[in-house]
């Protein structure tokens, strides 16, 4: 119980220092949301009233402690570029998002543990090097790199696929690889580094003296102790991807929470800068105790730990 | 069991891979144009679809509503104002007063008949909504500075005599008023619709109607835009039915055009190499479309900034840049010299003031000698890091040139939003860049410039001389068109070639290059990167 309690103050903390520190930032950098939105029909007066009208021109303290107020009563703010709710933009975002971090660590999960293992059961021969230089391609190729190859060849190429996200379900899934690509590399060697660990421990020797093949012995038992870490990777990949992937979104043309978040920072829009981030800062603080959670029901162990 | 799970991890890895080969992804439209639907891409998805409240984004107030007059551009290259919702229209002797008659019978898209209070609703609107970009539009008409101030309610300059006639004062004779009212800035709004949308007006498409050929059907924020045919437009029928607009980045739009799937792809968005190897001596060398831009670029100096205070240095400069290599070599020589303000096909371009601005590095040094810089000085260009490839190109070889005669030019980059801070500080040091005319006269740019001192600080020239700002404020009000040119002419080569705030330097060409369902394509009349759909016309 009182593990809960401080992890809320903790999430807490953490959401408020966020707040603080966007809103610093984007003060002490120059430039602001007036000038861009004027652009080239600039002139001092219409500069002037802009700033009025977005609120900028009231002292620092005043304004954070009014956009501080309406995040406690859950209003985020208007965007100043856009010129609508932030909660708005973001719940367009968040499911185009949803999607494509669910495909993407989907594959990832899959492909990635397939792989971990297909390498542990045939170590040291050719499934283990395919797959071991997979994962290694897979860590060290940068995603607008995997993006661009996939739509040359899927879609430029074989015409399997739609270059763009449409909408559908399927139109995501080049984006989804492409994004899940780099996670898949580390989540497979991490399950082959953890599984050859657990292959050394005595319990696969007490296993195949039971009769138990290695292969068996190695699904059974030994995936189930070399997940924990890999569960702990899974997570935060996971919370870190929906809260954008703005090369991904801005390749596939997804609207999502990493684009929206771009252009608040191009355009200095603090109220949509801010809600992106906290938004994201909420989701990482979830998915680390998410993954914390999971840890304890799958490790009794660490029931009784503080 | 553990078989079950491996087979099971299996059919996740296939399955989507079978699939992918059984469903065949659709193809963007028929082969042919006969279907009407145009596929296009842009790089930035636009901010707003309400024309006052954004200075970008003019695809949907060009293609959704109308303005009250238009430009036609003719086969010669130039150009004339020509009638839209506007019917007709007088201007009394002393270039005041203006009387109007709308068209009869216009609709807007959902069946709401246009009236000539409609009229004074949108620059009243343009005049009082807080975060209007287009104030400039409008500040002409009489009591303007009052509504836009909040002294006054209503704008006085402009009185309804019926449904479809209505007069405008304006506060001063101003012959580019016309020209304002052809702009996409100035399109007219239906008070009703705009009332009843509210802030949906602008954001929501299905609320967000005009008289315009087309009705915007879809806006998919960062994705899509997708429009039809209005089958309520009052002019002719265009040949594009449905258009698609995606928003993709310059190496997607690429592939998707040389794949099919786009049938207009704007150069100006790709690495010029590409453009030089793929497509101007590639395969689709007779597809290309060009229209000169009227828009000049330039490079502005800061007078406030020392040693940029001397003339002299200024003059140095103007001297010591060598604009035809840069347009040789960063453009590909798709575009022409420019010696003054004014691009070629502006309004009152003064074939006077062009051709006397010639490279020469012995004159420069001699010039930095006179004025004491005899071992140069250090200087900054400001740059935009959004900007083109082409603009940075252009800007390193004008640090090369300027360090042949001992100016050592330090380039620094600014993202967008900074540089646009510093710039209408006043304090940015130089910088280059390129205006395109939103109408066609040569107050857009002069104005713009030089017409105040409040706009000498925002575009960063910080000119000094009162007399000649105030001379540019009041060309507005000569009603003889000649006179008016005359002296345009006059406050180009003042500032130009006598004070040497302005370094010109050309006027590009942009190219399109048009799919196999195009048949001819018209890009805007300035050259913008927004078009008409009604422009293309299909097979």
């Amino acid at each position: 119980m009182w593990e809960g309690v401080k992890k809320v103050i903790y999430v807490i903390t953490v959401l408020l220092g966020v707040m603080i520190l966007i809103f610093l930032m984007l003060r002490i950098i120059p430039g602001d949301t007036a000038s861009v939105l004027l652009n080239d029909h600039v002139n001092q007066e219409a500069l002037a009233r802009m700033t009025e009208n977005l609120g900028l021109d009231k002292p620092l303290p005043v304004q954070f402690f009014r956009y501080l107020t309406g995040v406690l009563r859950g209003d985020l703010g208007q965007s100043f570029y856009y010129n609508r709710p932030v909660l708005s933009l973001i719940a367009e975002a968040f499911p185009n998002t949803l999607l494509l971090s669910v495909m993407a660590a989907l594959f990832a999960w899959v492909f990635g543990i397939l792989a971990g293992v297909i390498s542990v059961l045939h170590n040291r021969r050719f499934p283990d090097y395919l797959f071991s230089g997979l994962s290694l391609l897979g860590i060290s190729v940068p995603v607008f790199m995997t993006a661009l190859f996939l739509q040359y060849i899927f879609y430029f190429r074989l015409s399997l696929f739609p270059q763009n996200y449409n909408g559908s379900v399927y139109s995501m899934i080049l984006p989804a690889v492409a994004l899940g690509w780099n996670s898949a590399g580390s989540i497979g060697r991490l399950t082959r580094s953890n599984l050859m660990e657990q292959m050394q421990a005595p319990y696969i020797d007490t296993a195949k003296a039971k009769g138990m093949t290695a292969k068996r012995a190695v699904l059974t038992h030994g995936l189930k102790n070399a997940m924990l870490p890999i569960i702990t990777m899974m997570a935060i990949q996971f919370s870190g991807m929906l809260s954008g992937a703005v090369i991904t979104e801005s390749i596939f043309g997804i609207s999502g929470i990493g684009k929206l978040a771009i252009t608040a920072v191009q355009t200095r829009d603090m109220p949509l800068l801010q809600g992106t981030v906290l938004f994201a800062a909420l989701l990482v603080a979830v998915g680390n105790i998410a993954a914390d959670v999971i840890n304890r029901v799958l490790d009794p162990r660490l029931k009784n730990t503080k | 069991m553990n078989k079950r799970v491996l087979k099971f991890l299996c059919l996740g890895l296939i399955l989507p891979v079978m699939t992918a080969g059984m469903v065949s992804c659709k193809s963007a439209g028929s082969k042919s144009g006969a279907d009407g639907e145009i596929h296009l891409a842009i790089v930035d998805d636009i901010v707003s679809m309400d024309a006052h409240k954004t200075s970008n984004d003019y695809i949907v107030p060009m293609n959704v509503f109308d303005s009250l007059f238009s430009i036609k551009k003719n086969p010669d290259g130039t150009t004339e104002i020509v009638n839209s919702l506007a019917d007709s229209f007088t201007v009394s002797d002393d270039g005041l007063v203006y009387k109007f008659t709308l068209k009869d019978g216009i609709v807007f898209s959902d069946g709401t008949p246009l009236k000539a209070d409609d009229v004074k609703f949108t620059f009243e609107r343009i005049l009082t909504l807080p975060d209007s970009a287009q104030t400039d539009f409008v500040i002409a008409i009489d009591g303007a500075e009052e509504l836009l101030n909040g002294q006054a309610t209503e704008l006085r300059g402009i009185t309804v005599e019926d449904d479809l006639h209505f007069t405008i004062t304006l506060a001063e004779p101003f012959s580019g008023f016309i020209a304002q009212l052809a702009t996409p800035s100035t399109v007219i709004y239906s008070r009703k619709i705009v009332t009843e949308a509210g802030n949906d007006f602008g954001t929501v498409p299905e609320k967000t109607i005009g008289t315009g050929p087309y009705i915007v059907t879809a806006w998919n924020r960062g994705s899509s835009l997708s429009f039809e045919y209005n089958t309520r437009y009052w002019g002719e029928e265009p040949s594009v039915k449905k258009v698609e607009i995606k928003v993709m980045d310059a190496s997607s739009m690429n592939m998707a055009f040389q794949k099919g799937d786009l049938d207009i792809l704007d150069c100006l968005f790709l690495d010029s190499a590409i453009v030089d190897s793929t497509y101007k001596n590639g395969a689709y060398k007779d597809s290309l479309v060009s229209v000169d831009r009227l828009g000049t670029n330039y490079f502005l100096l800061n007078e406030n900034i020392e040693p940029l205070t001397d003339v002299k240095v200024r003059k140095a400069i103007q001297l010591s840049i060598d604009r035809d290599s840069i347009l040789q070599s960063v453009y590909g020589g798709d575009g022409k010299l420019e010696d003054g303000i004014y691009p070629s096909g502006c309004l009152g371009y003064s074939q006077a003031n062009q051709g006397w601005l010639k490279r020469d590095t012995q004159e420069a040094k001699k010039l930095l000698k006179e004025a004491g810089y005899e071992n140069g000085f250090d200087m900054e260009i400001s740059v935009d890091a959004g900007a083109a490839d082409a603009i940075n190109n252009s800007i390193q070889i004008i640090a090369e040139n300027l360090k042949e005669v001992g100016i050592n030019a330090n380039i620094k980059s600014y993202d967008h939003a900074s540089w646009l801070d510093l710039r209408n500080s006043g304090k940015m040091p130089s910088f280059v860049a390129l205006w395109i005319l939103d109408f066609n006269d040569p107050d857009n740019i002069i104005y713009t410039f030089f017409g105040s001192v409040d706009n000498t600080v925002s575009r960063s020239d910080n000119y000094g001389d009162t007399a000649t700002i105030a001379r540019v404020a009041d060309a507005r009000k000569i009603v003889n068109t000649d006179d008016r040119m005359a002296e345009y002419a006059a406050l180009e080569k003042k500032l130009v070639q006598d004070d040497a705030v302005w370094v010109p330097l050309y006027s590009l060409k942009h190219t399109y290059v048009k799919g196999s369902r195009v048949k001819n394509f018209t890009p805007h009349w300035a050259g913008w990167s927004d078009i008409y759909f009604s422009g293309v016309e299909l097979f």
